[in-house]
């Protein structure tokens, strides 16, 4: 269980239950999905630092579906039934005249917003984990080099952006060190543009003196091929998503 | 193996010519030097040498570069990456991938080498780098050093015939320092292979270097030996002002040599230093230190006191925790046990304008404090927040670096003037305690010296103490009263400048391993010491 998956095989799973998931639209199987997606990240984590993408990702999961539950408790179309509890309707202008504000909030208008809440969770959790097993710098590595743009784009996206959090905290606290308070978005933004453009334009340059893109054809350190394994993992989600499909 | 013919070089909207009419012919198996000022040029020269300049910076070029008979007009950086090697200023920013084994692979495998190849080859830059240990580790949780080896082995993989480096050892600790440097001598004397780098801190390659080319900065450029360029330069190591300070006829650009040149200075009795530190008020109390990092120890119990007027040194491996101590200090670190205190105060509970009339900081990144479209509006600002006359910070600014442009964009200036530029600031408000991180990086020698003039002045004129962390040895030499030397989160040495740095061989500064057993640290040292014997 040890060796590593081609590196497109989760990705492809992910993009297969993805699709089942939303043609069946039950929430119970959705949550069973990202189950099964903890347990593969779990045990297929290698250490690297892409492992701790799908844990971002559940959490930021759990943030949309409250978002989405706040928006269905505040504003929605009325959905008779058990009315849980009524908010006070706000008075709109006349030209807002299609939305509500406030209301009865009935179980089945909360059911249904966190129902979709948990779709959409489940969508992000399952590219967390394909992200979180193959970063998208092993991804890379299988592409085709004539969509050579295509990859150098890729790499400075997938590098740049961990690094910018990294880049913000410390412009943050080098400004706060300084007595700088009132940390505004221009203070911040500013050295850090300037950075990320530098490290952005020093990548694509060590891309290139590397030789990326020269060769028509790419080799591999350690090839990946596609076993046996790969097409039991594809085939099992194919056999999952069409049971979804079906049902 | 390179050839430069007539080479000149301008970059769009751009009025300064960086080179002019360049020609030189560089051997198989030679090892140079590119020097000169801060923003002179030297790296624009060392990416002309695989084509990434003018193909990804724009630029108009004029005459013709040849590598092993490849000219670089014609070829992209791609097509003589199987040639040229080259290693960037920051290795971090060039790491395409996340593991140490997969970013050697890389550039072999974009060029197609078939697998047994790759596998065999590196097997060998692992050995050849001693990066075995860490072979499957992730590049982003190794130290410094070691990313520098990373990105060294990742070039050296493809077999180049050329290898080029910008500022190789400028982030690293002297031990680390000296790894890479004596794996590129090796590379050298071994393999024949041709080694380009530029670096500031001279003391630290001279003595391994063939041929010098050193910029000027007006487009002119000299070639020549060490020996040669280095006789009539500006910027120059303390082995060599040594050699012009005592007039020695002879030039020698290794301690060996120089020792033997000087075995008579040595000789002469001289009166021993009064080394004992002053009793000072103290202004910083460390109180028994620690800090974690969830269950790693950045600091263990580290207790000291820093006094009034005094400056100084905090050095250590990368990752001995260095600026873990910094950060307690300045109050954004909190400490898991023991406490620190600033003129009898928390630092933590410093915020806005009381923070920044206690402590002064300048960051290892100048830049992130500047936000301004101007050198004069930055100062304004400055002036400003501290309740200043407006012109005071820009008076200063011009005291410590003449010919500053005041419209200047901060992101224009080179490193020296930025760091001038944030220092202005920083003290503009009269901060009581200054403290800085890695103030000196990429910095040439005439913009320490001045640097160091104003740390000096700030120190004794209003009595306050300076901390700053470093890894130059001879900018300590020069300018500190007091090094603390930090392994592993723990004191392992306190004490005067002159007792700490002549106990380590590996962090004495050049003049001291010269003079040895002489207790001078630096040429004036012993300029002060000779002219009180005569």
């Amino acid at each position: 269980m040890n060796k590593p998956l081609h590196p497109l095989t989760m990705w492809i799973w992910s993009l297969i239950l993805a699709v089942g998931v939303v043609v069946l639209d039950n929430a119970w199987v959705a949550l069973a999905t990202v189950g099964v997606a903890v347990l593969f990240v779990r045990a297929r984590s290698d250490g690297s630092p892409w492992n701790a993408t799908f844990w971002w990702s559940l959490r930021f999961g759990a943030f949309v579906i409250s978002v989405r539950v706040l928006i269905g408790i505040l504003i929605g179309i009325p959905i008779p039934g058990t009315v849980l509890f009524t908010l006070p309707i706000l008075d709109l202008p006349s030209w807002m005249s299609g939305i509500r504000v406030g209301g009865a909030v009935t179980l089945e208008r909360l059911s249904s917003s966190v129902h979709e809440g948990i779709i959409i969770a489940t969508m992000i959790a399952l590219f967390g984990a394909a992200s979180a097993l193959t970063s998208p710098h092993k991804l890379l590595r299988v592409l085709p080099v004539f969509i050579y743009e295509v990859g150098v784009t890729l790499v400075i996206a997938t590098s740049v952006f961990p690094q910018l959090t990294q880049s913000v905290k410390r412009i943050r606290k080098a400004q706060y060190m300084r007595g700088m308070d009132k940390v505004s978005l221009r203070s911040i933004a500013l050295p850090l543009l300037e950075e990320t453009l530098t490290r952005s334009l020093q990548l694509a340059q060590s891309m290139d003196s590397r030789g990326y893109g020269a060769s028509r054809k790419r080799s591999r350190y350690r090839p990946a091929p596609w076993l046996a394994r790969d097409s039991w993992f594809v085939f099992s989600a194919v056999v999952a998503a069409s049971a979804m499909v079906a049902a | 193996m390179i050839t430069f013919s007539n080479v000149s070089l301008i970059y769009p909207h751009s009025t300064k010519t960086v080179l002019e009419d360049l020609n030189c012919e560089i051997q198989e198996g030679e090892m140079v030097l590119v020097m000169g000022h801060t923003g002179s040029g030297k790296s624009s020269l060392l990416r002309l040498i695989n084509g990434l300049v003018p193909h990804h910076t724009g630029g108009i070029l004029a005459g013709d570069i040849s590598v092993d008979g490849l000219s670089t007009r014609e070829l992209k950086p791609g097509a003589l990456a199987h040639l040229v090697g080259i290693v960037g200023q920051n290795p971090i920013n060039g790491f395409v991938t996340d593991v140490v084994e997969e970013e050697i692979a890389f550039g072999m495998e974009a060029l197609n080498f078939p697998p047994d190849v790759m596998r065999k080859r590196v097997e060998e830059v692992l050995d050849l780098l001693s990066l075995n240990a860490v072979r499957a580790r992730a590049i982003s949780s190794l130290s410094g050093g070691e990313q520098q080896r990373v990105a060294i082995a990742a070039a050296l993989v493809m077999h180049p015939k050329v290898l080029v480096l910008d500022e190789p050892t400028s982030a690293l600790d002297p031990i680390a320092a000296e790894e890479v440097l004596s794996v590129l001598h090796r590379l050298v004397h071994d393999l024949s292979v041709t080694v380009i780098m530029a670096e500031h801190r001279l003391e630290r390659v001279i003595q391994f270097v063939d041929r010098i080319i050193y910029i000027e900065g007006n487009g002119e450029t000299s070639i020549g030996s060490a020996e040669e360029i280095l006789s009539k330069s500006e910027l120059v190591p303390p082995i060599i002002r040594l050699a012009r300070a005592l007039n020695l006829n002879e030039f020698g650009t290794s301690v060996r040599e120089v020792r033997r040149l000087t075995a008579d200075v040595r000789g002469i009795a001289v009166a021993e230093i009064d080394s004992a530190t002053r009793v000072r008020t103290p202004a910083i109390e460390v109180d028994s230190l620690t800090v974690k990092y969830g269950d790693d120890f950045a600091l263990r119990g580290v207790s000291t006191s820093i006094g009034k007027g005094e400056i100084v040194a905090l050095m250590g491996r990368n990752g001995a925790g260095k600026s873990s101590l910094l950060e307690t200090i300045v109050g954004v670190l909190k400490p898991s046990s023991g406490a620190v205190r600033v003129y009898q105060q928390d630092p933590a509970e410093l915020a806005g304008k009381s923070r920044r009339k206690r402590i002064g900081y300048v960051p290892q990144e100048p830049s992130d404090l500047l936000y301004h479209q101007s050198v004069r509006q930055e100062c304004q600002e400055a002036d400003l927040l501290a309740g200043l006359a407006s012109g005071t910070t820009l008076s200063f600014l011009d005291k410590l670096v003449p010919r500053i442009s005041h419209d200047a964009h901060p992101h224009d200036l080179s490193e020296g003037q930025r760091l001038a530029l944030v220092l202005s600031i920083v003290l503009s408000g009269n901060p009581q305690l200054l403290i800085l991180d890695e103030p000196t990086r990429g910095l040439d020698y005439q913009a320490k010296s001045l640097f160091t003039r104003a740390l000096k002045e700030y120190a004794s004129t209003l009595n306050y103490p300076v901390l700053l962390a470093t890894h130059d040895v001879e900018l300590v030499a020069e300018l500190a009263d007091r090094v603390i030397f930090l392994a592993e989160g723990e004191i392992v040495a306190d004490g005067s400048t002159l007792d700490v740095l002549l106990s380590s061989p590996a962090f004495a500064p050049q003049v001291a391993k010269i003079m040895s057993p002489q207790p001078w640290l630096t040429v004036d040292h012993v300029v002060s010491a000779l002219a009180e014997k005569l």
